[in-house]
């Protein structure tokens, strides 16, 4: 069975700065978790793609997790 | 002219002395200022640990400033930032009207949670006087 857990964890705006709920969408090797997993709608995961590669810019989220290194 | 509402986010070296840093942040804000920027909000995060290693530096200074300004400001206010050794990284982006929604609901539940928490306070303080 698909595991559709995150689906509703965004209702509305994606905020880059919010490293917390941005977690929830890389996997430990700091990739990008892909929609069919997460569930969310296409424009959602566009949003997301954009937040999480804004953060990557300023060092809020890392491009590659410090345990793969 | 049109104005566009922008926010930046900018990481300083966290290695310097608070006055440094401070220095650093008025100076930006007075870039902001002098390129024709209004300045409607500041957040200072302070020193965080950074989520990779810049040039050796473990953790930085983070500060956002929301501002409205021209389009063509920009440029000559991140000129400023890239001529500036202690500022590690800069990102500018335009917040859009969703983003501008969320940030103001966000600002007002602040408002509502200091409002609560400023009437318990009350409470409190008239219980202990009336235990007095």
């Amino acid at each position: 069975m698909k595991n559709k857990k995150a689906r509703r964890v965004i209702d509305d705006y994606i905020d880059y700065k919010d490293s917390k709920k941005l977690q929830k969408f890389i996997s430990d090797q700091g990739k990008i978790i892909p929609r069919r997993i997460t569930g969310l709608s296409a424009k959602q995961h566009r949003e997301l793609v954009r937040a999480i590669k804004r953060a990557r810019q300023v060092a809020i989220l890392p491009f590659v997790s410090e345990a793969v290194k | 002219m049109a104005t566009r509402h922008y926010e930046s986010v900018v990481v300083i070296n966290a290695a310097l002395e608070d006055p440094q840093v401070e220095g650093i942040i008025s100076a930006i804000h007075q870039s902001i200022k002098t390129n024709g920027g209004e300045i409607s909000d500041i957040e200072n995060w302070g020193r965080r640990r950074l989520a990779y290693a810049i040039d050796n530096a473990k953790s930085g200074y983070y500060l956002i400033t929301r501002f409205e300004g021209a389009p063509s400001m920009i440029t000559e206010f991140e000129r400023f930032l890239k001529l500036d050794e202690n500022v590690i990284r800069y990102i500018t982006i335009v917040l859009d009207s969703k983003a501008l929604e969320s940030i103001k609901n966000a600002a007002n539940k602040k408002v509502e949670e200091a409002a609560e928490e400023g009437t318990e306070v009350q409470e409190k303080s008239d219980k202990e006087k009336s235990n007095d």
